[in-house]
Order: structure tokens, then C-alpha cells, then sequence
């Protein structure tokens, strides 16, 4: 796992996926705002965040990704995770992040569901 | 100039901008929106009390982005500064915002209903993001109690100790929003067992086993200056410091440091991280100590087996049955130890009467000491034949050994060769223990060492001795399990004791069990570590 988090995305038609390398804290919370809002801003209606890499998240890192669905939710978008540890899906679904945003195992259910959504 | 703020027409702004409000734009926006289209002002900026300064609200706003310079205290109600009219939006006194009409010199007449309702709409939003704030607050203590929930359980069932470190580490950065964290593992004698980093190694070495830290953990909120006494730190602003332990031993510790805040500070550790950090050690601990139980249960499940094979590869060397010479009368008996060392023996009936007989005894024990023995067995079974003389069948040996063995090790032997039509015993002893060759008339003769133990240096020769071996002579070939076999008292058997009983005895037969009885009688019960061996033979004729 990386020192600093790494995001890098790629857009497929309407969805944007993002995937993060490392630590979730304020630091990649941001770059992943930023990742996100860049693609919201062209036009994305979903993203699908890729987690595989990360292992760890923190209170900061959480609430800049409920930023991050909240703007999502405001422009009536989507956001789905994927990849995420065990430890990391039961943070996501403690502080509320499940109940707006889908969990999957993987990046494939992931893209098939949100693609099939926002068709 | 200042108006008091009064709730009339309130009714009637409403209807013209509660549309707006209800819309689903960012809130800034929808305020300035409303605003404009309440005033018919051409530019509306908005600013919130962001801790101690007012921050504009809404980026494609108008107006600069740091709010120019303002009274201090505002003035209670509307005012006009620098040819823009201000709403200060409060509710029950507390300013909550600033509505800013920019090029509006003159108060409106909705203005104070305005202000009244903006200030409800601002202060109502303050109060919502307040109660989100609270329940984010409560779902990170229900987080907090769920990990330590979970960390026990899935160190309950955790034996793999880096798995194990990765667990306990990675909660105790995320529950402490530390920018980084090292959990470092030592072993009893202070060296490292295992030792993990996230985000940067917080300690400068590794030395954790004589810190001094409380029993609570140890904050330090003032690491940048204050350097923490006693604990090599790499450089950190502030840190949290436990130690991981069970009752009188210290098995590691964990530290986190620089508490991240959403605006980018650092933040003082609390009494609250203190504790769910010394929580996660305590966890930590008990797991580590039933991990390293268990990795210790499984090292000596693996030495078990390991003894077992070696046992079974040295049943298979010596031999099942023991030859008839005629002329001779022969004993041999192995009483193999628990940890099974490397003796060895073996007889070769010869050409014209003649045997040949071997006794070795391989320097350490186990599957490495069964190796060489079984090495050593195969070129004693190779040149026996091949050899001239005993002194060249050494180093026939010795060459194999050097060339072939796998382990660095080195073995004692005494090989003889008797030959009963001249009664004549050959041998060479390669750093063996002395053999007794007792007489027919009772004295006892030591055979000593002819040379080096073998596979010790390359190229070392070894001499070959003759002595007779006439009738009712008996010799008898031992390794050091027997001398050396002790009591409780730790004394050993020793010579004297052997001695006198060869010295008693015409039987090999009789001789061996009574040296064994002997043996065990002196040694009472106390385990023996070492491979017990015996070979006596004895002339007739």
C-alpha cells in the first residue's frame, strides 16, 4: 500500500471509475473529490470507486466521500463502491455511506449494475 | 447606517421566494437567487462563519472570496459599508451569515423580512449540519466499539502474527484518524519479531523494549518541540505512544501520531485515542501471546516429527541381527535417547574368518546428526572392500565426507579388525573413546585415539595400531552416552564405573545388560540427551 493515496479514473460512456492506491485520509479523500468533481463536471451521471488497493479509511476520508455522494446525489447520480476489505465495508455501512451508495464485490457487478441504471 | 430587523411583510416575501429556497441548488445559491429576485439587486454574495472568519458561500457567486474587512462587533441590524448594503442573518441573536447586495446603497423595503427569513433558512441549515455532525459522531464511537468488537473476535482467531500486526495497526490509525502509524514486535531478547509502518515509520529504532511508558499509553501533543524523553522518535508533530504487554513482559509497541483534522491541521491526540489505542494493545497482546504459543506448539509438533524420521533412518542403519563367527562372541546393544543422537555400529563378517566391526558416534543430534550417519554408513559399506587397510578405509571415509556430507559436522569412530586364527586385533580410533580390552587374566587395556575425529579437517590421516586378542580376551567398544550418562546430581557415570564392571565379566552377553542396568540404575529416572551404544566381543579361542 502506497504512503500518499493514488487515484487514477477512467470514463466509460456516462460512468467514470476511479480506482485509489492507499490510505483514505484527508489527503486521498481530496484527490479523489477532485478526480470525482472533474468527471462530474464533464458530464458523468455515475461513478464507481474501486477500493482494491485500499486497507485503510479514516473518519476524514469518510466524510469527504459523503461529500462526494451528496454532490452525486444533488446532480441525481450515482456512486457505487467495490473492492472494498471486509473492515472497510462494515465502516462504510456503520457511517451511513450503504444506504445511499450500493456496495459491490467487484468492479464487473459494479459497471453492469450502474451502467444498466443510468442507460 | 443601521435599521432594526423587524418581520414585516414576511407573508408576502415568502410567496415570492419560497419557490426558490425549495429548489434543490446548493444552498448559497438559492439564497442569493431568492435574494436577488426579492430586491431586484443585480449581484447578491452570501459568507458563513467558518470558525473565526467569514468564508463566501457558493463559488460562482458574486463578490471577493475573502470578505472584506468589517466592523468588529457588527452592527445589529442592516447596514451600508462601501456602496454595498449587508443582512446579517441571526436567529435569537446569533449571526449566522451575511447577505451581501452588491451596488445597493439603500435598504429595500423587504430587507428586515429578508434578513429575518434568510437568517432562519442559514440558521436552520447550521442547525441540520450540527445534528449531522452529532450522528457522524455518534456512528464513529458505534465504529469505535464495533472494531474493538470485531478485532477481538478476528484476533481470537488470527495465529499468523503478521496478519495479525496488519490488523491491530490499521484499525488503530483509522479509529485515531492518524496521519501515520508502526507497530513493532519484539522478540524476549529485545530483537524485532516483526514490525509494520503506514503512512511513515514513527520510531527512529527499535530499542522498544526498554522504554518507559505508562500504563494508560503516552500522549504527546508536543512532539515538535518536545522531543519524548527515553523513546527514539522519528520527527512528528504529535504522537500517541502504548505498550503492547502481557503481565511482566513487554511484547512490542504501537504508536500512531499527527491527528488529521478535515481542514488539513493537526490535532492533540485525546484521553478518548489513549484509551482505544491501550484497548487495541491490550487485545493485541493476548492474541500475540496465543499466537506465539501456538507457532512454539507447532515448532516442536514439526522437532517431533523431525526426531521421529531421524529414529526411523537410524532403525533402518544398524543392524537387525548380529553375525556368527566362529571363534567369537558378540553383544550390541543401542538404547537411542528421546532426541535421538547420531551413535552408529555396525559388524562386516570378512574373508577367512575375519570381522570387522564399527562404532561412531556423529556430533549433534536430529535429522542433520541421522544424515551423516546414514552418509557414513554408506561409504564404510563402500570401501570396506575396497580399502587396503583401515588407516586408507578412514580416509576413504573421510574424503566422502568432506565431499559429500550436507551438514558441517564430524564424527568419532573406532573401527577393529579381528582375525581369530592369529588373534590379532587391528584398529584405528578416530577421536573415539578410549575401548577396554580386558585381559583373560582381569586387567583392563585402554585403546586411546589413533588420529582426529573424522569429517573435522581434510586431508588428516589417522594410525593403525595391532595388539593380540587371545582367548577369553574381551573388548569393549562404547560411546560417550554411557560414561557420560548422569544422575540427578548431574555426575556422570564415568570410566571408573564402566571399567570395573568389564573387569567383572566373561559374557558379552551378560556384560551388556549389566553395563545397561548399571547405567540406569546410576542415572535413576533423569532423562538422558545423549545415544547410549555398546559392542563387545569377546575371543574364544
Amino acid at each position: 500500500m502506497s504512503e500518499t493515496c493514488k487515484v487514477s479514473s477512467e470514463r466509460r460512456g456516462d460512468v467514470a471509475i476511479l480506482w485509489t492506491d492507499g490510505y483514505i485520509n484527508n489527503q486521498g479523500g481530496e484527490e479523489i473529490a477532485r478526480e470525482a468533481y472533474s468527471h462530474l463536471d464533464q458530464g458523468v451521471r455515475a461513478l464507481v470507486l474501486n477500493l482494491e488497493k485500499t486497507r485503510i479509511v479514516n473518519s476524514i476520508g469518510i466524510s469527504i466521500l459523503i461529500e462526494v455522494l451528496e454532490k452525486v446525489m444533488d446532480r441525481k447520480g450515482m456512486l457505487a463502491f467495490c473492492g472494498l476489505t471486509p473492515t472497510i465495508d462494515k465502516t462504510f455501512r456503520i457511517m451511513g455511506l450503504a444506504q445511499y451508495a450500493e456496495i459491490f464485490p467487484t468492479q464487473d457487478e459494479a459497471m453492469k449494475k450502474v451502467t444498466s441504471q443510468t442507460a | 447606517m443601521t435599521m432594526p430587523v423587524s418581520t414585516a411583510g414576511l407573508e408576502d416575501l415568502w410567496k415570492r421566494v419560497g419557490a426558490i429556497l425549495e429548489t434543490d441548488a446548493p444552498l448559497p445559491s438559492r439564497i442569493a437567487e431568492a435574494a436577488l429576485a426579492a430586491t431586484g439587486a443585480r449581484e447578491a454574495a452570501l459568507y458563513l462563519r467558518e470558525r473565526d472568519a467569514w468564508v463566501r458561500a457558493g463559488e460562482r457567486l458574486a463578490g471577493e472570496a475573502d470578505c472584506p474587512p468589517l466592523p468588529d462587533p457588527l452592527p445589529e441590524g442592516i447596514f451600508v459599508r462601501d456602496g454595498d448594503l449587508w443582512l446579517p442573518l441571526s436567529v435569537e441573536g446569533e449571526v449566522h451569515g451575511l447577505l451581501r447586495l452588491l451596488g445597493v446603497e439603500s435598504a429595500p423595503e423587504s430587507s428586515n423580512a429578508l434578513a429575518f427569513l434568510f437568517g432562519a433558512v442559514v440558521g436552520a441549515n447550521r442547525l441540520a449540519r450540527q445534528v449531522r455532525d452529532a450522528e457522524f459522531e455518534l456512528k464513529a464511537r458505534l465504529l469505535e466499539l464495533e472494531s474493538l468488537y470485531d478485532l477481538g473476535l478476528s484476533l481470537g482467531g488470527q495465529l499468523d502474527l503478521s496478519a495479525l500486526a496488519d490488523e491491530v495497526l490499521f484499525r488503530s490509525i483509522s479509529l485515531t484518524d492518524a496521519g501515520k502509524g508502526t507497530l513493532v514486535l519484539v522478540e524476549p531478547s529485545g530483537a524485532v519479531l516483526l514490525e509494520r509502518s503506514v503512512g511513515g515509520d514513527v520510531f527512529a529504532a527499535r530499542d522498544v523494549k526498554s522504554w518507559s511508558l505508562p500504563d494508560g499509553g503516552l500522549i504527546n501533543n508536543e512532539a515538535a518541540s518536545e522531543p519524548t524523553s527515553g523513546l527514539a522518535l522519528n520527527s512528528c508533530q504529535k504522537c500517541l505512544v502504548v505498550s503492547i504487554a502481557v503481565p511482566g513482559r513487554r511484547l512490542g509497541v504501537l504508536a500512531v501520531a499527527d491527528k488529521e483534522s478535515r481542514d488539513g491541521r493537526v490535532l492533540d491526540f485525546s484521553a478518548t485515542d489513549a484509551r482505544i489505542l491501550s484497548l487495541f494493545a491490550n487485545q493485541a497482546a493476548a492474541a500475540i501471546e496465543t499466537a506465539r504459543l501456538h507457532r512454539d506448539a507447532v515448532e516442536k509438533e514439526r522437532m517431533e516429527r523431525e526426531l521421529e524420521l531421524a529414529a526411523a533412518i537410524q532403525r533402518q542403519i544398524l543392524p537387525r541381527d548380529l553375525p556368527n563367527v566362529a571363534g567369537l562372541e558378540i553383544a550390541a546393544r543401542n538404547v537411542p535417547t528421546r532426541q535421538v543422537g547420531g551413535d552408529y555400529y555396525d559388524l562386516f563378517p570378512l574373508s577367512r574368518g575375519r570381522l570387522g566391526f564399527v562404532v561412531a558416534d556423529v556430533s549433534g543430534k536430529g535429522i542433520p546428526a541421522a544424515l551423516l550417519v546414514s552418509t557414513v554408513h554408506a561409504a564404510v559399506h563402500l570401501q570396506i572392500d575396497e580399502a587396503p587397510t583401515i588407516a586408507d578405509l578412514f580416509a576413504r571415509i573421510d574424503r566422502h565426507l568432506q565431499r559429500y556430507a550436507v551438514t558441517r559436522k564430524f564424527l568419532t569412530c573406532f573401527f577393529g579388525l579381528i582375525e581369530p586364527d592369529t588373534g590379532t586385533l587391528r584398529y584405528v580410533s578416530a577421536g573415539h573413546n578410549p575401548a577396554l580390552l580386558r585381559r583373560a587374566d582381569g586387567r583392563v587395556e585402554q585403546l586411546g585415539a589413533t588420529g582426529v575425529p573424522l569429517g573435522m579437517f581434510p586431508n588428516a590421516t589417522w594410525k593403525e595400531k595391532e595388539t593380540t586378542i587371545g582367548a577369553g580376551d574381551l573388548l569393549c567398544v562404547y560411546t560417550d552416552g554411557v560414561t557420560e550418562a548422569l544422575d540427578s546430581r548431574e555426575e556422570e557415570f564415568g570410566m571408573e564405573r564402566l571399567t570395573t564392571l568389564v573387569a567383572s565379566s566373561d559374557s558379552p552377553d551378560e556384560l551388556c545388560k549389566a553395563i545397561f542396568a548399571a547405567v540406569d540404575a546410576f542415572a535413576a529416572g533423569v532423562p538422558q540427551y545423549d545415544d547410549q551404544t555398546l559392542l563387545i566381543v569377546r575371543s574364544k579361542t
